[in-house]
């Protein structure tokens, strides 16, 4: 028995680090990229011959990549609070009555065009950075709240049944049974929000957000492709970290 | 002891509990049979609060069920039911720690009691401890579902069919394992089950409901020979009475020491039931059987006219 665990262990870390493989492959070439932009001019000036300037420079791609992180972040970790906890609330027996009211609410929030709530947004919140996490949020909550539901709404009866009648507490039952439970779904609705949002983030942009979106909306007004290239490729390498990293926590070990 | 009066239980205009009053002696496993919707699973779940009665009182040890916070109430009661409603995201071994969990047991106690559960339930504990629910056989994990229930040593347990989903050779397995687990630990159960076979092979005493109301109890022999009216005779199995009878009764009760004559060739052992040994006779179409105990050696001897409870033999 103790043999087996002393040459189980040392096969541990090897196995979880082929696991993280892909996740940590995307985050290697996302930082090497930003880091060694500038010396890719020559790569940009196929695409640009003709203009003088081929690499964005009003900002380092760095501060923008961290900013982009911050803002999509932000309004993930506010979505998920929300759409996690709304979702739990109309499914205890209280709060049951609400239950249609959050899941349509939920839904016309992506129904709306991220722009529109900027555009929305910026009259009460002024430019910067807070009208888009507000439009991220709103745009962000419908597969988190959606998917919580399922995920609760598809546990066996049964088993919450015996939870109850082994004597546990609504708490003990909503901790250790039904979001465990629910978790593998949850997290694939957390997935498709952060990374929509991750691509939707460009947009802040437009509202003096500043982040990678800036490359992109600066390519576009001045008609330099190079800058949009660079802008595309960092925001597509995140979203691919993002999006792996996710993929590798709704693999359970055991299944 | 559970004691019952007058209990009724309404869902919406329904009253599926309709004033019944019962007594389960402590250590009695009573079982409560009858057809689908006849409010026998209302009943035990009304025990533990999980659904709360409308009318009458239902008393634990002469304290209404009522005085008690439901969650300390469930903790003291173990629960089995058909699903096994085992945590599938749990190990075995951590489904069967919970309720001692819940009660704050100390780590190495509630290790030590898991092991020891799955010792007096027949899993090996090296091969099953660390097995998720979806790895076990419906046999096994209905095996884990009631090492559950037991965890806390509860002095009641509720069973709600809990071999219902069983193939009938494991369900029959189990039913003697329980039969067996009784004998030692002389809990206090509440059965419930439609197998009447189930019924009559498992219980003390015999609680026979129809649309929400008790028809009859008694001792399960009682009811066989005097059903109280022709559901319950139909119930018990109508022509077929004859055989469940025999089904209670060890050939033990009925045998004769042996006599000068030579050994009959077939055997039966002592524990068996008469029904057994009549389908015996049947079989290899003799009229007497030699009584062998657990080693095979002949004690005694069982004639046909001694099977059917003639006087002389």
């Amino acid at each position: 028995m103790n043999r087996q665990t002393a040459v189980a262990v040392p096969g541990m870390p090897v196995a979880s680090l082929r696991r993280w493989l892909a996740p940590l492959a995307w985050l290697s070439l996302l930082l090497l990229l930003t880091a060694g932009m500038t010396h890719l001019e020559w790569l940009f000036r196929l695409i640009e011959p003709d203009t003088r300037q081929v690499i964005y420079r009003r900002a380092g791609f760095f501060t923008l990549l961290a900013q982009h992180v911050l803002v999509v972040g932000a309004a993930s970790l506010l979505a998920v609070t929300l759409g996690v906890g709304a979702a739990v609330a109309v499914t205890r027996t209280a709060g049951r009555d609400f239950l249609p009211m959050v899941s349509q609410l939920a839904s016309i929030g992506q129904t709306f065009p991220p722009v529109a709530v900027l555009a929305l947004a910026v009259p009460a919140l002024g430019f910067g950075t807070l009208p888009i996490i507000v439009a991220l949020l709103l745009y962000g909550l419908l597969p988190i709240v959606r998917n919580t539901l399922a995920g609760i709404d598809g546990i066996d009866p049964e088993v919450r049944e015996a939870a109850r009648g082994m004597g546990m507490t609504a708490g003990q039952i909503l901790r250790q049974v039904e979001l465990p439970l629910a978790a593998p779904v949850i997290l694939a609705g957390i997935r498709t929000s952060v990374t929509i949002n991750i691509a939707t983030a460009a947009l802040g942009a437009t509202v003096g957000a500043s982040n990678l979106g800036d490359p992109i909306i600066s390519g576009i007004v001045n008609g330099n492709t190079a800058y949009i290239v660079q802008g595309a490729l960092l925001i597509g390498l995140l979203a691919l970290c993002v999006d792996s990293t996710f993929d590798r926590m709704q693999r359970r070990p055991d299944a | 002891m559970i004691e019952l009066f007058d209990v009724t239980k309404r869902f919406g205009s329904e009253t599926a509990v309709d004033g019944i009053s019962l007594r389960v002696e402590k250590g009695e496993l009573c079982a409560l049979v009858g057809t689908s919707g006849c409010g026998k699973s209302t009943t035990l779940r009304m025990i533990n609060r999980l659904i709360e009665h409308d009318g009458g009182e239902i008393h634990l040890d002469g304290q209404p069920v009522r005085n008690f916070d439901e969650v300390e109430l469930r903790r003291r009661i173990g629960y089995v039911i058909q699903s096994t409603g085992l945590f599938p995201h749990w190990t075995v071994a951590r489904n069967i720690g919970l309720v001692p969990r819940l009660l704050r047991w100390p780590k190495a106690r509630v290790r030590e009691r898991v092991e020891e559960l799955m010792h007096l339930l027949g899993l090996s504990v090296a091969e099953f401890a660390g097995k998720y629910p979806r790895q076990l056989s419906g046999g096994q994990a209905q095996r884990v579902g009631v090492a559950r229930a037991l965890a806390a040593d509860p002095d009641i347990l509720l069973m709600d069919e809990p071999f219902g989903a069983l193939d009938p050779i494991t369900r029959e397995t189990l039913q003697q394992e329980m039969r067996e687990l009784q004998a030692r630990l002389h809990k206090t159960v509440v059965f419930v089950t439609h197998d009447m076979d189930e019924a009559l092979a498992l219980a003390d005493r015999l609680v026979v409901m129809h649309q929400g109301r008790i028809v009859q109890q008694g001792k399960p022999i009682e009811l066989l020979h005097e059903p109280a009216n022709p559901f319950v005779e139909s119930l018990l199995g109508g022509l077929d009475r004859g055989l469940k009878e025999a089904a209670l009764i060890q050939v033990s009760e009925r045998m004769l020491p042996l006599g000068p004559r030579l050994l009959a060739s077939e055997r039966i052992p002592y524990g068996a039931p008469l029904s057994q040994a009549l389908s015996v006779m049947l079989w290899h179409r003799v009229d007497r059987l030699t009584v062998v105990d657990e080693e095979d050696i002949p004690i005694g001897e069982l004639s046909l006219r001694r099977l059917l409870g003639a006087k002389t033999s």
